[in-house]
């Protein structure tokens, strides 16, 4: 098991686990199967179970467990987890988001055509074919990674990230897609913009896709932004 | 008939937030834990005014004016400011009584950096996934932006007469205060290796140089200048993992960052140290141009150190004056 993940402890109430060096949707569905399984297992253990894009967080109170005992509990979840049907431990949500592809949505689209070699619409239209998965949320509220991009458009971030993303703004950076949850510096080639609210602090939960969640892209005119606009993730039906 | 009491904000110079201590469980969905960055003083501000610890109060880095409408017990803490109830100079880590309508500044003195005030009864205003911190990137928590003249927020009603008389005595450990107040010059910040410590190989330039303060701390993480970690620049950028209040981020050009509270709950530079809790907050006292250094501890030491300040922080530990403290 010690060749399979990685398992080191920090600061006195952190674990953090290396699940794999680089992403591939393999590794992400073994981070998946891993989160959902110690947030059904070892919440008595842990106050907060945190996912990267290839690695995991577990927070403790070293008043009440350790980071030996913790690791021991972990191995234990992990030997059953690792061959455990994802889908029994977490039933994924498929959820279709609205985009307006390109010009001042998305200033980005031609660098990525021209990086890709292909046309805008060519670009739109492999974006847009394809059934992502949540791999994780984060660095901002609501942000959501998702995966694979068609290596075809896996084009790279920008040398330079903006300081001002628009919040809806939708994003490449290599393998993966995202959507930026609200306004925020960032970094990923900007090629749409939906126009719902993807993250509303005051909604309980503020975002309703979680890791291992479906995301389908479908693009609409510019016409449609102000018609949806406002409207929330979770409430849309294409 | 009565007026909710209310705690009016008079003047503002540099950042005043309300904070707690802080918004747990959203990591997941990427929101920040935010509260207090000196969440020790943020605690030891409510205890000495009878309040729990976990409620909101005034983070200022810089100057404030505040002004409760209705009889008060007020206290200062972090670092080490002037305090005055109008014209009356007081002493900051000790309660005193403050009457309606009278105005408490808050006056930096060089000695510390993010002082906290709390009221008894606590800041009353927008709470958002369990917490009223300020995150002023997301613009929520409380008014969901920095303080500004001409705000007003609630105060929970308590009778300040009855409360007074059991805390005007009350008084923190000495040692706390000296925590905040005047910590030695480099301070020393006790880590652990951090989680990407085997991908960057040799740490020693970190753990044996001196590092400053840089003007581009903010409540998001403090950087640091000094010798940078060589190895850092290879790396380049990893897979995005969790990060946390403490992290020592090295990007490519190898000067560290420490994350503070409102950090990224994700990211992709290499991870070389994590400060404890309890020095993260002495951090968030240090002022650009103070110097610090890293010593390394073990990760036993360093649940020592966590598990007596998460008790610390739910139960700060009051003794009664028999002195006044230098001032």
């Amino acid at each position: 098991m010690g060749a399979d993940i990685r398992i080191v402890g920090s600061g006195g109430y952190v674990v953090h686990l290396d699940i794999c060096e680089e992403l591939s949707m393999e590794c992400v569905g073994r981070a998946h199967r891993l989160y959902y399984a110690a947030l059904r297992e070892l919440s008595g253990l842990v106050d907060e179970v945190v996912l990267g894009v290839t690695s995991l967080a577990l927070y403790y109170d070293p008043r009440r467990v350790r980071a030996s005992e913790l690791v021991t509990s972990i191995k234990r979840v992990w030997s059953w987890a690792r061959e455990a049907d994802l889908k029994e431990l977490h039933r994924p949500r498929r959820f279709t988001v609205p985009v307006v592809y390109g010009d001042e949505y998305g200033p980005d689209l031609s660098s990525v055509a021209k990086w890709a070699g292909l046309s805008e619409k060519e670009v739109v239209r492999i974006h847009s074919s394809r059934v992502y998965t949540c791999i994780t949320l984060g660095f901002t509220p609501g942000f959501i990674y998702l995966g694979e991009v068609d290596p075809r458009i896996a084009a790279p971030r920008l040398e330079t990230p903006r300081v001002r993303i628009p919040r809806g703004s939708v994003g490449i950076a290599g393998r993966m897609t995202g959507v930026y949850g609200l306004e925020s510096p960032g970094g990923w080639r900007l090629i749409g913009r939906t126009p719902l609210t993807m993250f509303d602090p005051r909604r309980s939960p503020p975002i309703p896709i979680a890791p291992g969640d479906e995301v389908l892209f479908k693009p609409v005119e510019p016409e449609e932004f102000s018609r949806l606009s406002g409207v929330f993730v979770g409430e849309y039906s294409p | 008939m009565s007026i909710a009491p209310r705690l009016q904000v008079v003047y503002v110079a540099g950042l005043a937030t309300v904070q707690d201590l802080g918004r747990r469980g959203y990591r997941i969905l990427g929101v920040p834990i935010s509260g207090a960055l000196d969440r020790l003083s943020a605690a030891y501000a409510n205890a000495l005014v009878g309040n729990p610890s976990s409620y909101a109060v005034v983070e200022v880095f810089g100057s404030v004016k505040l002004r409760p409408t209705v009889d008060a017990v007020v206290a200062v803490t972090g670092g080490y400011p002037r305090v005055f109830v109008g014209d009356v100079e007081v002493a900051p880590w000790t309660p005193f009584y403050c009457g309606a309508g009278s105005e408490v500044s808050v006056v930096p003195t060089g000695r510390g950096y993010a002082h906290y005030v709390a009221v008894s009864g606590g800041v009353l205003c927008e709470e958002v996934m369990g917490s009223v911190s300020t995150y002023v990137r997301g613009g929520f928590g409380c008014l969901g932006r920095a303080l500004r003249p001409g705000d007003e927020l609630g105060v929970r009603p308590v009778r300040a007469d009855d409360l007074w008389e059991g805390v005007r005595n009350a008084r923190p450990p000495w040692e706390v205060v000296a925590r905040s107040a005047d910590p030695g010059d480099p301070v020393v910040l006790r880590v652990t290796e951090g989680i990407h410590s085997h991908l960057l190989g040799d740490l020693s330039t970190l753990l044996t140089s001196e590092y400053t303060v840089t003007p581009e701390s903010d409540r998001m993480g403090y950087r640091l200048d000094g010798p940078a970690l060589a190895a850092a620049s290879r790396l380049g950028r990893l897979p995005s993992t969790p990060t946390d209040r403490g992290y020592v981020q090295v990007p490519p050009d190898g000067k560290p960052i420490v994350l503070m509270a409102d950090a990224q709950t994700t990211g992709g530079y290499a991870v070389a140290l994590h400060v404890v809790q309890p020095d993260t907050d002495i951090l968030a006292q240090l002022r650009p141009g103070r110097r610090v250094r890293f010593r390394l501890v073990s990760l036993e030491e360093a649940e020592e150190l966590t598990s007596k300040y998460l008790a610390e922080l739910e139960n700060p530990a009051l003794a009664v004056a028999e002195e006044e403290y230098w001032t």
